[in-house]
This record gives structure tokens, C-alpha cells and sequence, in this order.
């Protein structure tokens, strides 16, 4: 049986759904666990999020927490921010397999690749920080659960969606001028 | 764009509407109301030989260059 790209596209629909709430969760419960920990009981920072224990960083020091919380947060945001968008363009059904170099498939591309740069970006200078605190002396949990490890993947697909970005600007003027010629 | 379409001058000289043009060039009126908008990126060659024949004109009659 062939899978026709409608029956993908659905596929990818429900996933993306499923990822985006995930995300989200996951988002939701940093930005919560940041403020109660700095705002209401620091004994949050023992129990941050499943097996981030950052009890130790915050012994060390509140600023440090509070980059630390901070960048994890963003990255959390942004990924969530990256998967609104493709849930976004699948129930909007702005992608049409039959003119495919519209306008709006060249936007979703660019803002795709620039937040993927973004979450690249941040991810290494929140890895670079965390290596920091442990030659400090800080007892801190693994880069993979703190999500900061995958920054140099991030921002090759960031590159790579650019480059895509680029070629799809140059699509959509063909496409036009073919659209415009009588 | 310097060139300017003429085709409503051409269409009025020749008391054409634009239904009639659509049906004897065989463009829709979408279309041609792009190319009388001055819209049109390009025009293939045949459209323009079947307007010229059904306005019994000149290339140069439907088309204008100004310079700007």
C-alpha cells in the first residue's frame, strides 16, 4: 500500500500534537519549579524535574540557579515555540502540495530555522555554563537531563533550514512570476 | 515597470469587452484582467498573437514602454 503524502502529513499532524504538549509539560514545570524554588521553598531545587537534583547549585549560588533555571526554561520555550509552529501550518493547512512555493511555506522555513539557531545558540552556552559550575566544584546532574546537550545538532538543522530557506525565497519568486505569466 | 499595457485602449477602440476577448482569445478573465491590470510578470507569445489577431492590431498597440 503506498502512503500518500495527506496520510503523512496527518501522521506528522497528530505527532506534533503530542511532542508540542509534551513540551510544553515540560516547559511549564521549569518555569514553575524556577519561581517556587527562588520565590516560595528553595528545597524545590532538590526535586526540580524527574532526575534533576540542582540542590547543590543553588547551595553554590542564587545567580548561578537563576541562569542556570533560566537557560533551561528558554530552551524548554522555544522548543514548544518550535513545534506551535509546525502544528500551526498542518491545522491551518497552509502546506499545499500543489503549489508548494507559497509565501507562507517560505515564512514557516525561516522562522523554523532561525528559532532551531536560537535553540543551537543557547544550548552550547548553557553547556559551556554548566561545565563551568563543575570545575567549580558544583555537584551538577548530566547535560541530557538537564536538556542542554544537542546544541551542535540544533544548529546544523538551524543552518541547514536556512540554506533550505534560501532556495524556497527563490522558488517562490519562480513560482510567482510562472503564476503572473499570461 | 516601464512597459505599460495598452489593452483597455485597444479593447475600447475595437468596442470589445472583456467577456468577448476571453471567449475568441481563450484566456480567462482572471488572467486577463491580470494583464489589463498591468499586473502580468510576462506574456507568452501565443496569447499575444491570438489578442493581436482577435483585436486586429500591432504588438506595439497593446504594449508601451515608458521610461521612468
Amino acid at each position: 500500500m503506498k502512503i500518500s503524502t495527506k496520510q503523512m502529513l496527518n501522521v506528522l499532524y497528530v505527532l506534533s500534537w503530542v511532542i508540542f504538549l509534551g513540551l510544553c509539560i515540560e516547559a511549564g514545570g521549569f518555569i514553575f519549579n524556577a519561581f517556587f524554588t527562588q520565590v516560595l521553598n528553595p528545597v524545590g531545587a532538590k526535586y526540580f524535574w524527574q532526575e534533576i537534583d540542582l540542590s547543590s547549585l543553588y547551595k553554590y549560588d542564587h545567580v548561578a540557579f537563576f541562569t542556570e533555571t533560566f537557560v533551561m526554561c528558554a530552551i524548554a520555550v522555544m522548543k514548544a515555540y518550535l513545534f506551535y509552529l509546525i502544528v500551526k501550518i498542518l491545522y491551518d493547512k497552509k502546506l499545499n502540495t500543489y503549489q508548494p512555493f507559497n509565501e507562507e511555506t517560505g515564512r514557516f522555513v525561516l522562522k523554523v530555522s532561525y528559532v532551531s539557531l536560537l535553540i543551537g545558540a543557547i544550548s552550547w552556552c548553557g553547556c559551556e555554563f554548566t561545565e563551568w559550575l563543575v570545575r567549580q566544584g558544583v555537584v551538577m546532574p548530566d547535560i541530557q537531563y538537564l536538556r542542554l546537550s544537542g546544541g551542535d545538532v540544533w544548529l546544523l538543522m538551524g543552518v541547514t533550514l536556512f540554506v533550505i530557506a534560501q532556495i524556497f525565497q527563490r522558488g517562490i519568486e519562480i513560482q510567482t512570476e510562472n503564476d503572473l505569466t499570461i | 515597470m516601464s512597459i505599460i499595457v495598452n489593452l483597455d485602449v485597444m479593447m475600447a477602440k475595437r468596442k470589445m469587452s472583456l467577456n468577448e476577448l476571453s471567449e475568441k482569445v481563450g484566456l480567462t478573465l482572471s488572467n486577463l484582467s491580470i494583464l489589463k491590470t498591468g499586473k502580468a510578470k510576462a506574456i507568452r507569445f501565443n496569447t499575444l498573437d491570438a489578442i493581436c489577431k482577435v483585436l486586429d492590431c500591432h504588438p506595439g498597440d497593446i504594449l508601451e514602454y515608458k521610461n521612468e
